[in-house]
């Protein structure tokens, strides 16, 4: 018997009935008319231009939040369900369909994007409350919501194309919002134009899939897939992944994402923590079953996410932007959950990604208050001893920081800890060992933060001090609305501990891809070797941030920032490493060199062939036949002796040849 | 007195002689003809060369076509090829080139035309031709002329009817063209320029 | 000599070839015609040299030949004609001054 049922993978997929359809189709309905009702009208609705959007989007999350409890609570089978709206494309053999497919991994997905994404539209009713642009600001936010909800109910990899490349436009469009300055315009197209070299892996790889498997279908081509032979599955996964990491900004195609932050904070936080950048990790765990039959792909997979949690989270240490700090461990955590799945962990992926997306969502837009309140300053070396002065979004955020560095028993806890027990379990041992560095280096630069932010001394600049305030309402509440989830979702999701609530609702959509990968259910021992996992990476993210606190300070405690600078002057090796990371170890500068430079160089080196070689040649033909029409013209004298003479050439011509053919 | 069988001196036969001299005279005068300076010398060595081929005529047993080259070519077309010159003579007298720019390439092909021409003459068997010279009786001609080439005969009439009217027309002189009929000669007084 | 055809086919190729180096060398449009009427005798020349060789073709050669005479008349008439004309218009007779069909 086959990986997939007797009956086949179709057989099994419910058919969506005519309520579901709608709202399937509703979800992305709603949206899109947000966006062009906004983008149409908004610059004449004055004062409000945001109430289309939001209500769009309050709605869509409403359908979203319904369809994903009908799903997880069973009502539409172990399987899912789909339907086919209509046949894109109807070429013969080539045959694509726009279909819509919902599970619980969706649903999971649908509750992730909705929610981050309403509370992300209510907090900017306040953020962007002072910026004239703010129904251009609205109206993306909606394109981006129609993007992302398509890509997560979309059962087409051309239609998901789709939806990815509209994913990275609004993206384009929100890093750029502030067009008008040279900082965001240049980072987001350092963004598009990074994601547009990902993702011509990506439709090489779809092209990939469809010479394998005859069809454009997500569920469909699973089966057809493992028919083909282990080189070939491996090139096209591996190309996929090519597509997923330079979406979710995995190295090398992590160089745009630090860049984003030029975008408002709102765009940061649904963008580039909770939502875009997840959309590869989620393709992946959609497409399990292709990169579990690609086992080389998939240690791929593993490597280069922990490799970046790694890089990312030591570029972390020394940033002194608060929002680079923040893009920097959202570059870790993707790691993390690429990580997962590389190896085979599809689960705590999932769950991390849940987590991470709540927490993150959570920091960032704490973020944004404390930039709010100091006046748009985002370097926390003037900022400090805050704690007292914005309560909520002190407290708000630092439930935040004990999510993101693991502590018990906030979400982030117990996705980190399923993420590397999982790892280790399943027999990659180094994965594990460069994960626990990474919660170690988690927890210190996520209490650097607080530090240098909130704690200890004021170094607020001297003007901007007494105008220190807490934001509005429609700011502070997405905080608290945020902190919920962080606290709670792994209380709720991930117990009990070694048969979760999770872990039941993904099963199904992962069962084929664990079976191909040969990975059987273990026995869960708390007081065992799972017991001491956990043991060990809450010991060594208590130790980051103990360290951290030893030298950045707590509440009203200064830290040593004499100890933090001696540290780093010691001797020239802690010199070299600290301005590796602070320079970012230098990436963007490679690529400046290999791309800027050497590829201009090549670039200009076929500009010089073009112009002078192709150009010249058609130039060349021109004038040639202006040259020689010239010459020619001179044979009409308008004497007739010229012409009479060319007659007796003509005769002595024909004369010649007709006495040589006489022969 | 009879004339000897050949000539004497050199052992010719008198045709061959005569055939030799007025070929001679006539692509003499025709050279003269195409070289010199002076157009109405041109026209009369044209004259003479017309008269050449006349008696060439009479060798080859055509006296009718003889005397009608003499009546038509020097009494009517030389006449009338004098009178043109007559009428346009330009005051550019020696000075003017004789030879346009194209006079070596038009030496070239007519040379090789020439060469052509000759090599077809020479390497061809004309397997129809006799050595004997077939004389062509007038009463023969006339009987072609009138019987069975009548037609053309009328046409070339009406033919050479249009030719006068058309000369007529185009030389009859407009009243607001000033004469143009100088004498060639020194001092008759009227710059021109051509 | 006299008794073979090709010796006055080769006259006739060398008249012609006189007319045709004057016409096409020439400057004057009257010394042009006078090369046509060259030409047009050498042609004669052939036809009846054909004829006199030819049993059975004399009087028909000559026919053509009177026909042939008759026409150059009326052409050299009309062609001189012309010339007159454009004499009267241009003051030369020199065809290379004869410049409005240039450029």
């Amino acid at each position: 018997m086959g990986i997939f049922s007797a009956e086949g993978a179709e057989h099994a997929i419910g058919h969506a009935d005519e309520g579901v359809q709608t709202l399937l189709l509703l979800l992305l309905v709603l949206p899109l008319a947000g966006f062009l009702l906004t983008g149409i009208f908004g610059r004449r609705m004055g004062k409000r231009p945001w109430i289309i959007a939001v209500a769009a989007i309050l709605a869509a999350t409403a359908i979203a939040t319904y369809l994903a409890f009908q799903s997880l609570s069973g009502e539409y089978g172990e399987h899912g369900i789909g339907f086919t709206l209509y046949t894109w494309i109807p070429a013969g053999d080539f045959h694509v369909d726009v279909g819509f497919f919902l599970d619980n991994l969706t649903a999971l997905l649908l509750i992730v994007v909705t929610w981050i994404g309403s509370l992300v539209h209510i907090y900017s009713i306040g953020y962007m409350s002072h910026d004239p642009g703010k129904w251009r600001f609205f109206a993306y936010l909606n394109l981006f919501m129609l993007s992302m909800l398509l890509l997560v109910i979309t059962d087409s990899y051309l239609v998901l194309f789709g939806a990815w490349e509209l994913v990275g436009l609004s993206s384009y469009l929100l890093i750029g919002f502030w067009y008008t300055k040279r900082a965001p315009a240049l980072a987001s197209k350092k963004a598009f134009l990074v994601n547009r070299v990902a993702d011509h892996g990506f439709l090489i790889g779809i092209i990939g899939v469809w010479v394998l498997t005859g069809t454009l279908n997500i569920q469909d081509s699973f089966e057809p897939f493992l028919d083909a032979d282990l080189l070939a599955r491996d090139a096209v996964a591996l190309l996929l992944f090519v597509g997923a990491a330079g979406k979710s900004a995995q190295f090398p195609f992590h160089v745009w994402l630090p860049d984003a932050m030029e975008g408002p904070t709102p765009v940061s936080a649904l963008i580039h923590a909770a939502t875009m950048v997840n959309a590869g990790v989620y393709f992946i765990a959609r497409t399990s079953p292709l990169f579990a039959s690609a086992p080389e792909a998939l240690i791929t997979v593993a490597a280069i996410g922990t490799f970046t949690a790694l890089l990312a989270s030591t570029i972390a240490l020394t940033q002194k932007d608060i929002k680079r700090v923040l893009a920097y461990s959202t570059l870790s955590q993707l790691g993390y959950m690429f990580a997962a799945l590389g190896v085979g962990a599809f689960t705590a992926a999932i769950f991390h990604l849940m987590a991470h997306g709540f927490t993150k969502g959570l920091l960032f837009l704490g973020s944004g208050s404390v930039i709010h309140a100091v006046h748009d300053e985002q370097d926390m070396n003037r900022m400090g001893a805050l704690w007292n002065r914005i309560r909520w979004t002190h407290w708000t955020f630092l439930i935040g920081a004990l999510s993101l560095a693991g502590i018990p028993l906030f979400a982030g806890f117990f996705s980190k800890d399923a993420v590397l027990g999982e790892s280790f379990i399943l027999g990659f041992g180094w994965v594990f060992i460069i994960g626990l560095g990474v919660a170690g280096l988690t927890g210190f630069y996520m209490f650097r933060l607080m530090g240098k932010t909130f704690y200890g001394e004021n170094h607020v600049d001297p003007e901007v001090d007494p105008k220190v305030h807490e934001s509005p309402p429609s700011m502070v509440a997405p905080l608290v609305l945020l902190a919920i989830p962080t606290i709670f979702l792994g209380l709720v999701i991930g117990t009990p501990l070694g048969d979760s609530v999770i872990f039941n609702w993904l099963e199904p959509v992962f069962h084929p891809a664990e079976e191909l990968l040969h990975i059987t259910l273990h026995e869960y021992q708390l007081f065992g070797i799972d017991g001491s996992l956990i043991l060990a990476s809450v010991a060594v993210a208590a130790l980051g941030i103990g360290v951290a606190i030893w030298l950045f300070g707590l509440f009203n405690g200064r830290g040593r920032p004499e100890t933090v600078v001696a540290q780093t002057e010691r001797n020239r090796v802690t010199r070299f490493l600290y301005t590796a990371s602070y320079n970012k170890w230098w990436f963007d500068d490679l690529n400046h060199l290999i791309f800027y430079r050497f590829g201009g160089a090549v670039a200009n080196g076929i500009m010089w062939f073009d112009v002078k070689i192709i150009d010249g040649i058609v130039n060349g033909i021109a004038s040639v036949t202006q040259s020689s029409g010239e010459g020619v013209r001179h044979i009409q004298t308008g004497r007739v002796q010229n012409y009479a003479l060319g007659i007796a050439i003509g005769l002595i011509v024909m004369a010649i040849v007709f006495v040589l053919l006489a022969r | 007195m009879a004339l000897p069988d050949t000539v004497p001196y050199i052992d010719w036969r008198w045709d061959d002689l005569v055939f030799l001299v007025l070929a001679g005279v006539m692509l003499g005068a025709a050279l003269l003809v195409v070289l010199g300076r002076d157009i109405i010398r041109s026209g009369l060595w044209l004259v003479l060369s017309f008269a050449g081929l006349a008696g060439i005529y009479a060798l080859l047993g055509t006296p009718l076509l003889a005397v009608t080259q003499v009546l038509v070519y020097i009494g009517a077309i030389s006449v009338l090829i004098l009178f043109a010159i007559m009428i346009t003579q330009s005051k550019t007298g020696p000075g003017a080139l004789v030879f346009n720019r194209q006079w070596w390439a038009g030496l070239i092909a007519s040379a090789i035309i020439v060469v052509l021409l000759l090599m077809s003459v020479m390497l061809t068997d004309f397997p129809l031709a006799g050595t004997e010279l077939i004389p062509a009786e007038a009463r023969d001609i006339a009987r072609l002329l009138f019987d069975e080439y009548l037609f053309a005969f009328e046409v070339v009439g009406v033919l050479l009817l249009a030719a006068v009217i058309g000369g007529l027309y185009l030389a009859v002189k407009d009243d607001d063209m000033p004469e143009t009929n100088v004498q060639p000669g020194p001092g008759t007084g009227e710059a021109r320029d051509t | 000599m006299s008794q073979s055809l090709e010796a006055y086919l080769a006259l006739s190729a060398m008249l012609f070839g006189i007319g045709m180096f004057g016409f096409l060398a020439r400057r004057n449009a009257i010394a042009m015609l006078m090369s046509i009427e060259i030409m047009l005798n050498a042609v004669n020349l052939t036809i009846i040299a054909f004829g006199a060789f030819t049993p059975g073709l004399a009087e028909q050669a000559s026919t053509i030949a009177l026909f042939v005479i008759a026409v150059a008349a009326g052409e050299a008439t009309v062609g001189l004609a012309i010339v007159i004309a454009i004499y009267r218009n241009r003051r030369t007779p020199l065809v290379d001054e004869y410049a409005s069909m240039r450029e």
